[in-house]
């Protein structure tokens, strides 16, 4: 009796994983995307916002900050050089002075779209943060600007701390994150 | 209140009471060790509370121990190297650590380097980076009723190559025995016992308030809140009540399981950053900046508050008081408690007192920004409001 069940239940299975990692995979591409944006968008507001660019002085020259999504999920990293913050994508070989890394692209998603708050998401342990936890802060901090100008304000005012306020015109931090290019070897978030 | 998410774990088994001191041995057997290493410093040891554990591993199957009596006022990388190079050295197998909370920290910091096989802990900095390591068996024996130490996942520890402070954040961090016996706190003078209270009151209502709040860690704050108000006054007249000794020993520990998991947030942050530029004492730092943080939060944790007064200030208080004036009332409670210490233990009240001057506000402000603490306040605080709340508790 139990073979042919333990039989009949095999494609069942199967076809039953299939669309889960279909939509596992779309998950880490739409993080992946996110993750671009969100990389870009930093490198531009510490060019073009005060906050971020007093942000981004106080780290040391050659700071690495990368965030992704563990084990093998998406990621962004950006290197500060020259004193001037620049985006390397996703797949950078560089170790990250501080690594910023979401336990799973389902606990990361909520965040990367503006449904949960990264620092709701650091009290719930979603992310675990490899290095000074002081530059961890000023990382934060800098995002919650940055998030200032990608989110509309109907979803920075649910997840940011405070009231989104922007020192320049959203459209030139946008601008700015669209036609930045990848400043190092590696390609773009993967 | 139910958070949507919370996690939570508390893995130190308690031995609590008397003779406590006296079941090390059996704690230590059960978890395999046969040599342990005892880490202490010069000032525990002067006073003899080292020696009652001593001679209580004397005593019994182990025969004995080695002992590290150096540990500085601010623990170390140097010496979390020292302490474990002699673990090693002497075939150690297990810590207790009898002391204060540099002492813990020098446990928890030369359990890292055993762990990791002597890694560079500046690797090792961060939150949940240490996981899946093989601490080796620590028993915690606090002899102060305060810091919480004995129970919690975090550990300070100082780069003094490199001028870093560096902090450690894991649940793999918590001991696996904190022993409380009331003789390790019989000999304390009312200035401590009242600094460390306030300390264990600082981490309840922060634990309470803070953004991972959930009913576990409320439990445990609630209670720690309830043994303070009902021994403060016993343990400042009478220190060498072993019932209110042990129950403020217990109230710290509660306190620091709750903080341990749903963490402390601008008290301790603004607090941190006056030890780092004033080098004001914590507990001090604590006491006095919690109702000036209180009144900060008030607006976004009304409702905590008016739960907190309960414990706070007793039932009668709380049912006399209407429910709209509870928030206010919990910040007063605290107020009347932190007088009570004033008075009978001498514990400062402002800022001023402790040397803060108004030059190193803005600095003092800057620093506490970049603490981890800051992150988990239910509200978001600004480089304008902590030099704020430093100015109004100056």
């Amino acid at each position: 009796m139990g073979r042919p069940a333990a039989r009949s239940a095999a494609p069942r299975a199967s076809a039953a994983r299939s669309p889960r990692k279909r939509v596992k995979r779309a998950r880490k591409a739409l993080a992946g995307t996110v993750f671009i944006f969100l990389g870009r968008g930093l490198a531009a507001a510490a060019k073009h916002d005060s906050r971020v660019r007093g942000e981004v002085a106080s780290w040391p020259e050659g700071t690495v900050v990368a965030i992704g999504v563990a084990p093998d999920g998406p990621r962004m990293t950006v290197r500060k050089a020259g004193g001037r913050l620049e985006y390397l994508g996703g797949a950078s070989d560089l170790k990250p002075t501080l690594h910023v890394e979401f336990k799973s692209v389902d606990v990361a998603l909520p965040v990367l779209i503006g449904m949960k708050g990264m620092l709701q998401a650091f009290a719930e342990h979603r992310a675990t943060l490899k290095g000074d936890i002081a530059l961890g802060m000023s990382l934060v901090r800098s995002l919650h600007i940055v998030e200032g100008y990608l989110f509309p304000d109907v979803i920075g005012i649910k997840v940011l701390p405070r009231a989104p306020h922007r020192e320049v015109s959203r459209f030139r931090v946008y601008a700015s994150t669209l036609t930045s290019r990848t400043a190092a070897l590696e390609g773009e978030a993967r | 209140m139910i958070p949507a998410f919370y996690e939570f774990r508390s893995a130190t088994k308690i031995v609590s009471g008397d003779n406590a001191i006296e079941h090390i041995a059996f704690e230590l057997e059960n978890l395999g060790v046969t040599r342990p290493l005892v880490i202490t410093d010069k000032r525990i040891l002067e006073l003899g509370l080292t020696r009652i554990v001593l001679d209580a591993l004397a005593d019994s199957e182990l025969g004995g121990a080695v002992v590290f009596d150096d540990v500085p006022v601010d623990s170390s990388v140097e010496v979390a190297n020292s302490v474990a190079r002699l673990f090693k050295d002497r075939a150690c197998d297990g810590i207790v650590a009898v002391g204060g909370g540099s002492v813990l920290d020098t446990a928890k910091g030369a359990a890292i380097v055993l762990a990791t096989g002597g890694a560079d802990l500046m690797e090792l900095r961060g939150s949940e980076v240490l996981s899946n390591m093989p601490m080796p068996p620590l028993v915690a024996v606090p002899t102060t009723a305060g810091t919480g130490s004995e129970v919690t996942g975090a550990a300070v520890i100082k780069d003094t190559a490199r001028d870093v402070k560096m902090a450690f954040v894991s649940f793999d961090l918590q001991p696996h025995v904190a022993v409380l016996d009331p003789r390790m706190t019989l000999g304390l003078p009312p200035r401590i016992t009242a600094s460390t209270a306030m300390d264990a009151v600082v981490h309840s209502v922060e634990a309470a308030s803070c953004r991972q709040r959930n009913p576990l860690s409320d439990a445990y704050a609630y209670s720690a809140v309830t043994l303070v108000r009902e021994n403060l006054d016993t343990v400042l007249s009478d220190g060498r009540d072993k019932r209110a000794r042990l129950a403020m020993a217990n109230a710290a520990l509660m306190a620091g399981i709750a903080f341990s998991n749903s963490m402390v947030g601008v008290v301790h942050a603004i607090g941190h950053a006056c030890g780092g530029v004033a080098h004001v004492a914590h507990g001090d730092a604590m006491a006095i900046l919690l109702p000036y943080c209180m009144e900060f939060n008030l607006d976004v944790c009304a409702d905590v508050y008016a739960e907190i007064l309960l414990p706070l200030a007793g039932a009668d208080v709380y049912a006399a008081t209407a429910p709209a004036d509870r928030p206010a009332a919990a910040v007063a409670a605290v107020r009347a408690m932190l007088a009570t210490c004033a008075d009978r233990g001498g514990l400062p009240l402002r800022l001023g007192e402790v040397g803060v001057s108004v030059s190193q506000i803005a600095d003092i402000a800057r620093v506490a920004l970049g603490d981890g603490s800051i992150s988990f306040n239910p509200k978001d605080v600004s480089l304008q409001d902590a030099e704020a709340i430093l100015k109004a508790a100056l």
